[in-house]
């Protein structure tokens, strides 16, 4: 493309990044405030019986569990979702059950890859997309029907969903990720890293288990890098930026970087 | 956020047990004790709360969707793209939407609707959650929906859940500007660098997240393995028909159908 259309195309996007950072914060901050000022009305104003050295003693064991994490979550999802979306992902939480899927459909609707320009769109989109869905479903089915849809539901269903939301979401996901990406070495990267984390690292330090996907994340990032394909010059890999659409995705399945 | 932990019952049982004192003068529990707590968590003020939380969201979508409308264009993205991407992103998070939603309800006996909502259904994700309200409750000498449990423990425990997912928040708000700055270096000095580091950030987190589930269980392993084979029947039979909305709606049914199967074999 010429230089003049690139120019235009920085310029749109750094706009597009400071409006969005700029509402992202705006919003996350209130969101912030509000999912605060529940609780402390609860213990300030009500009459439950809960101390200052309580909420310390919880609020520290909560930290112990999940301090490192808090860290390191925003820290691992970043090059995936791209400054936009982070501040949409965190404030809609189920992130890796829910949103990181549906950017990926997305994106492999639209033939976009991640990381690209296009790619951090769809993703935006695809968010936004599934946060209407989600807080439709959620003010319908639990806001409204919530305790209807208890009484009615049988245990063992309610029951069956709650212990197996999480194998039945990444299974499928997991397999529309390697299928939407279509790098072989990454992915024989990604699983044989997992496979040695779970198997052969947990049992001898079982500690880390709260850090396994922090750790093969960035396992996986830094093998990707130093055991790339370096036939296809760099060029080859951000053409997904700039390419027009092809009109059909699904007739075409080579995509850059092959 | 969620899910790099192991899940909700490996994190308690790992947690617990060396509890610091008793509570203090938790109420026995009462007859009475569930209603109570129920009343507490169901006050007007909790809902408001829960609701203004969604309002943001609803707002920062809106003001999302219109700064995409604008720069589309000129990176290459049309109308018709954008559309494309939000009813795929919209149809895709069906089948986990209403898994979640069963998911919440099976908790507002422990929680109250407001507070379900705004933990469970937005911000955080039933793992974290509930581990964080169960180490909370641990921290008060009672353990989660057991004895001890009455208004006060869930107070403490809603205030905990509330301050650990505002860490995360915090974090973001934190990082995210600084992480910004250092990936407009990094594109800018090595743009192949930027072309891999998705993917492989991506790769590496799903299958972590997925082995994660296979020693848990039987069942799990089995869910695992349903899941992912009803995915692979859909997207072969989407090349095959050329059908692009069987893409969109493949993990809809694979989540549904592994959840059947998972249902099977916990009943067998």
């Amino acid at each position: 493309m010429t230089t003049e259309t690139s120019q235009r195309a920085d310029a749109g996007m750094a706009a597009f990044v400071s409006t969005t950072s700029r509402w992202g914060r705006i919003t996350m901050t209130t969101a912030l405030l509000l999912s605060l000022a529940g609780p402390v009305h609860l213990v300030a104003f009500t009459g439950v019986e809960v101390g200052g050295a309580q909420i310390w003693i919880a609020f520290a064991a909560v930290a112990a569990t999940f301090g490192v994490i808090w860290v390191l979550e925003p820290l691992t999802y970043y090059p995936i979702l791209g400054p936009a979306a982070m501040y949409q992902a965190f404030m809609i939480g189920n992130i890796s059950n829910k949103l990181l899927p549906a950017a990926i459909v997305a994106q492999d609707s639209v033939n976009a890859a991640p990381g690209t320009r296009r790619g951090d769109l769809a993703a935006v989109m695809a968010i936004c997309g599934a946060a209407v869905v989600h807080l439709t479903s959620l003010l319908v089915f639990v806001g409204l029907l919530g305790n209807w849809l208890l009484s009615i539901l049988p245990a063992e269903l309610i029951e069956v969903a709650r212990l197996y939301i999480l194998p039945a979401v990444l299974g499928a996901v997991l397999v529309q990720c390697v299928a939407t990406m279509r790098r072989p070495r990454p992915t024989v990267i990604a699983v044989v890293a997992a496979l040695l984390i779970q198997f052969a690292l947990i049992p001898v330090l079982p500690g880390l288990a709260m850090y396994a996907t922090a750790l093969c994340v960035a396992t996986t990032m830094a093998l990707s890098w130093f055991l790339r394909d370096r036939r296809p010059p760099g060029e080859a890999l951000q053409e997904g930026d700039t390419d027009p659409v092809p009109s059909d995705p699904h007739t075409q399945p080579a995509k850059e970087g092959r | 956020m969620a899910s790099l932990n192991p899940g909700p019952s490996e994190g308690l049982s790992a947690v617990l047990p060396p509890g610091p004192p008793p509570a203090p003068s938790a109420a026995p529990p009462t007859a009475d004790g569930a209603t109570d707590l129920l009343s507490v968590a169901n006050s007007p003020v909790i809902w408001l709360c829960a609701l203004g939380v969604f309002a943001a969201i609803f707002v920062q979508t809106f003001v999302y969707m219109r700064a995409a409308r604008t720069v589309g264009p000129e990176v290459g993205m049309s109308r018709t793209d954008l559309t494309g991407a939000f009813r795929a992103g919209a149809v895709a998070s069906i089948g986990p939407s209403l898994a979640v939603v069963l998911v919440a309800v099976a908790l507002l006996a422990l929680f109250g609707t407001p507070a379900v909502l705004a933990r469970i259904g937005l911000i955080g994700s039933a793992g974290t959650e509930v581990a964080s309200a169960g180490i909370a409750t641990g921290t008060a000498g009672a353990t989660l929906g057991g004895t001890g449990y009455d208004a006060s423990v869930f107070a403490l425990a809603f205030i905990a859940m509330s301050l650990s997912g505002g860490m995360w928040m915090l974090a973001t708000l934190l990082l995210t500007p600084v992480l910004e700055r250092g990936g407009k270096k990094l594109a800018s000095a090595n743009p192949a660098l930027m072309a891999i580091l998705p993917c492989g950030a991506l790769l590496g987190a799903f299958s972590m997240l997925t082995v994660t589930e296979i020693p848990k269980s039987g069942i799990h392993l089995v869910t695992v393995i349903a899941s992912a084979g009803v995915m692979v029947g859909c997207l072969l039979l989407a090349r095959a028909l050329d059908a692009r909305w069987l893409k969109e709606w493949a993990l809809g049914f694979s989540v549904i159908a592994a959840l059947a199967v998972a249902y099977l074999a916990h009943a067998a």
